[in-house]
C-alpha cells in the first residue's frame, strides 16, 4: 500500500490545475466542542514562488480518471502514477494542517471513477466526516461531478460552503474535440440542480444551509482556438443564468502536458490575466460583455493595454470626463481609476474642487488616467487624447509585465469574492 | 511656546494628552511628541491641562482610525493625530472626507498598513505542538508583526481555536489562551519560539506539490510573502530550491 506521504506528493500534485483558491464568502461560526470558523474575508496562509495563494488543502480524492480530456494532466490516457486517498486520511490531513493554521480548509475534487454517483459519494463522505465527526467549521469546496444525482448535490450543499462544476471550455464544439465525453448541457444541469439547492435554500429562510458561499466554474483558456469574445460572453452567461459567484480562467499551458494535438499559444498567462480583469470589469464596473470585446482585433483582448484603456481608446468620443462633474458610473470607466478612488473622488467634491494633485496623492494611475480627464486646474495631457499615436504612447508607459502579473493575482486569489 | 509631550505608546494615553492640548487650544506647531514604554506616571509634567474635564467630541470614524493609527510603530503618528484632530476642530469639521489631504492621507496609509499587518499575523502565524498536559494538546507559534498588533489580531484565533490550548509569542507582546480567557503578557524574544513540530515535513511536501513550476512568479510572491516573514514560516526554507528548480528546468537543454 502507498504511504500517506506518496500519496499526498501525486494527489496535490494533480490537484494544482484548479485555479480557484478563494476562502472568502462564507460566515460560520465555530459549533461548541469543535473547532474552526469562517469570518467572511479569505485569508492566504502562504504562497507559493508562483505567486499563487495557498488558502486550502487542495486536493484530488483520486487522479485516476475514466475519462480522457486531453488538456487534462489527470486524462485515463496520461502516463503519471495514480493514487487514491481513503476519506479518513483526508480528514486527518485537513484538521492536522487546519490546527497549525495552515490553512482556511480543504478544496477537495476528484477523477472520475466508475460513475458521476459514486464519485460525489466519496467527496461528501469526506465533508460529512469533517462536519459531523470531527466538528469542523472550517471552508470546505467540494467539486460538483457533472452529471451527479440531484439528490447528491443537494446533500454536498448541506456540508460545503461552495460547490463547483467546471464547464472547461466556452463551447459545446470544443469540448468534442477536446473532451468528447463531456457536454455542456450536462454540466450546466449540474449548475442549475445547485442554483436549484441555493433558491430554495434562501426561499426556506435558511441560506446559510446549504453553500454558503455559492457556486464557481473554471474555464480552461489556451487550449482550444476559441476566443476571448467568446470565453467572456460564455461567462457572463453563466454568471446570470447560475448566478455564479465566479468564473475562473486557467491558462492552459502546453509545456505541462504531453498531448501533441492540442492548440499551441505564446502568452497564455498574460491573456489569463487580462480575462480576468475583463471579468472584473463586468462584475463590479458595470460594463457589459459586448462592450470589452466589441471591435476587439482577432476577437481576444489587447495583450498591450488593459481592457478599460483599450475600451477608452476605442471610445475616445466619450472622453476627456471632467471628474468635478461626472456621475459616478461615468468615472468608473476613466482608465486608470478604480472603485475605491471612484468613491474618494465624489466625497472630496462635496467640499473642494478635484486637481490633478489630488489624484495623483490618491494614487490614481495618472499614467493612464490623465489623457482622458479634464481636473479644476490645468491638464496639458489630455489635450493629446485624439491623436492617432496616443495607443502606442500607452503601450510603452503602461505595460509592466511584473505588476500586471501582480494584480491578477490580487483580483483572483487575495480578494477572492468581492 | 513649545510644549513636549511624553507619552505611554497607547492610544489612550495620546488620548488623554491630547484632549489637555486641544482644551488650551495649544496648535500642533507648538507641539512635540515623544512616547516610550514608561509609566506615563513618570512625565507628570506633560500634560498641562486647565481645562481636562471639558468634553470634546469627535465623530466615531476619527476614533476609530486614530485607535488604528495608534497601532502603527513610529512615533510620527501621535502628531499626526494631534494635526488632524486640531484641524477638525478650528479648519474644517469634514476634513476625514478629504482622502487626497496629506493629513489623512499619510493617516488612512497607516490604517491601511496596520490593517494589512492583522491580516498577515491571521495568516502567518505557525502553530506547533510543544508539550501534553494530561493528553490536552498545547500550541504555541512565534510571529514576527510589523506594528502593534497582537491585541487586535489574537482575539481572532480565540474564536477559531477555542478548543485549543495556545500562545502566541512576539517580539511586541504575548498572548495567551486557556481555552476560556485571553491573556497578555510582555514580549519575549526568538530564544522562546518553539523549534519544531510534527505535522511540518506533510505540510512541506504540500507546498512543494502545489507549487506550479511552470507558472514561476517570484516577484508576486515576494509582495504577498515579504521576505521579513520568511524565517517564522516552516515552508520558507523551500522557496530557494524551488525557484532554482524552476528556473533549471525552463532553460532549454543545450
Amino acid at each position: 500500500m502507498m504511504e500517506l506521504r506518496r500519496k499526498l506528493e501525486v494527489l496535490a500534485d494533480a490537484a494544482k490545475y484548479d485555479a480557484s483558491c478563494a476562502s472568502s464568502g462564507s460566515k460560520r461560526e465555530r459549533v461548541d466542542g469543535g473547532i474552526g470558523n469562517t469570518e467572511g474575508m479569505g485569508i492566504c496562509h502562504s504562497y507559493t514562488p508562483d505567486g499563487r495563494c495557498i488558502s486550502l488543502l487542495k486536493l484530488l480524492l483520486t487522479n485516476v480518471c475514466i475519462w480522457d480530456c486531453s488538456y487534462c494532466i489527470n486524462r485515463k490516457s496520461s502516463n503519471i502514477p495514480r493514487a487514491r486517498f481513503k476519506p479518513e486520511e483526508v480528514v486527518r490531513l485537513t484538521m492536522n494542517f487546519y490546527k497549525r493554521n495552515y490553512i482556511e480548509g480543504l478544496f477537495l475534487s476528484s477523477g472520475i471513477i466508475q460513475s458521476a454517483d459514486y464519485t460525489m459519494e466519496q467527496l461528501i463522505l469526506v465533508a460529512k466526516k469533517l462536519r459531523l465527526e470531527e466538528k469542523f467549521g472550517g471552508y470546505i469546496h467540494l467539486k460538483a461531478v457533472p452529471g451527479a444525482s440531484k439528490d447528491l448535490l443537494l446533500e454536498a450543499g448541506k456540508y460545503a460552503d461552495r460547490l463547483s462544476a467546471n464547464i472547461e471550455m466556452p463551447v459545446q464544439e470544443d469540448l468534442d474535440t477536446l473532451a468528447p465525453e463531456k457536454t455542456i448541457s450536462e454540466i450546466e444541469n449540474t449548475m442549475a440542480d445547485v442554483k436549484y439547492g441555493l433558491d430554495d435554500a434562501k426561499d426556506r429562510g435558511v441560506r446559510q444551509d446549504f453553500a454558503r458561499a455559492g457556486q464557481s466554474t473554471q474555464l480552461v483558456v489556451g487550449a482550444s482556438a476559441s476566443t476571448d469574445t467568446t470565453i467572456l460572453t460564455k461567462a457572463e452567461a453563466l454568471y446570470k443564468k447560475f448566478l455564479l459567484r465566479r468564473v475562473y480562467y486557467s491558462a492552459f499551458s502546453p509545456a505541462e502536458h504531453t498531448d501533441v494535438t492540442l492548440h499551441k499559444e505564446k502568452a497564455p498567462a498574460m491573456r489569463e490575466h487580462r480575462l480576468y480583469e475583463a471579468d472584473w470589469l463586468i462584475r463590479n464596473y458595470g460594463f457589459a460583455a459586448h462592450e470589452v470585446t466589441q471591435g476587439l482585433d482577432g476577437g481576444n483582448l489587447d495583450l498591450d493595454h488593459d481592457p478599460k484603456l483599450a475600451w477608452a481608446l476605442r471610445h475616445r468620443s466619450l472622453f476627456p470626463v471632467d471628474v468635478n462633474r461626472a456621475s459616478k458610473s461615468l468615472l468608473m470607466r476613466i482608465p486608470g481609476i478604480g472603485i475605491r478612488n471612484v468613491d474618494r473622488i465624489l466625497k472630496i467634491r462635496r467640499f473642494q474642487k478635484v486637481r490633478l494633485e489630488d489624484l495623483a496623492r490618491l494614487r490614481v494611475s495618472l499614467s493612464r488616467a490623465k489623457w482622458f480627464i479634464i481636473t479644476a486646474d490645468h491638464n496639458p495631457d489630455v489635450f493629446k487624447l485624439d491623436r492617432a499615436s496616443l495607443p502606442d504612447a500607452l503601450r510603452k508607459r503602461a505595460v509592466q509585465p511584473e505588476l500586471f502579473a501582480a494584480l491578477s493575482v490580487v483580483t483572483s486569489a487575495v480578494t477572492g469574492e468581492l | 511656546m513649545l510644549t513636549h509631550v511624553r507619552i505611554d505608546n497607547s492610544f489612550d494615553a495620546w488620548r488623554d494628552a491630547a484632549r489637555g492640548l486641544l482644551a488650551n487650544g495649544v496648535p500642533p506647531s507648538d507641539v512635540t511628541w515623544s512616547s516610550g514604554r514608561q509609566q506615563p506616571g513618570l512625565f507628570a509634567e506633560a500634560t498641562t491641562a486647565k481645562d481636562e474635564n471639558r468634553e470634546i467630541r469627535v465623530s466615531p470614524e476619527f476614533l476609530r482610525l486614530a485607535r488604528t493609527v495608534a497601532c502603527f510603530d513610529d512615533a510620527e503618528k501621535w502628531p499626526l493625530l494631534y494635526r488632524i484632530l486640531f484641524r477638525l476642530h478650528h479648519e474644517n469639521r469634514n476634513l476625514l472626507m478629504i482622502e487626497s489631504d496629506i493629513d489623512v492621507r499619510r493617516a488612512r496609509v497607516m490604517e491601511k498598513a496596520i490593517g494589512r499587518d492583522v491580516h498577515k499575523f491571521h495568516a502567518f502565524v505557525r502553530f506547533r505542538k510543544v508539550e501534553n498536559v494530561s493528553g490536552d494538546e498545547v500550541f504555541a507559534a512565534w510571529h514576527v508583526p510589523a506594528h502593534f498588533t497582537v491585541e487586535r489580531a489574537v482575539p481572532f484565533f480565540a474564536r477559531r481555536y477555542g478548543t485549543m490550548m495556545f500562545s502566541i509569542l512576539t517580539p511586541k507582546g504575548c498572548a495567551h489562551w486557556n481555552r476560556e480567557q485571553l491573556v497578555f503578557s510582555p514580549p519575549v524574544d526568538a530564544a522562546m519560539a518553539p523549534k519544531t513540530d510534527e505535522a511540518e515535513d506533510l505540510w512541506l511536501l504540500y507546498y512543494r506539490s502545489i507549487f506550479n513550476p511552470f507558472r514561476l512568479n517570484v516577484s508576486v510572491m515576494k509582495r504577498e510573502l515579504p521576505v521579513k516573514h520568511w524565517p517564522t514560516l516552516p515552508e520558507a526554507v523551500l522557496i530557494p530550491e524551488l525557484v532554482r528548480e524552476a528556473r533549471a528546468a525552463d532553460t532549454p537543454a543545450s
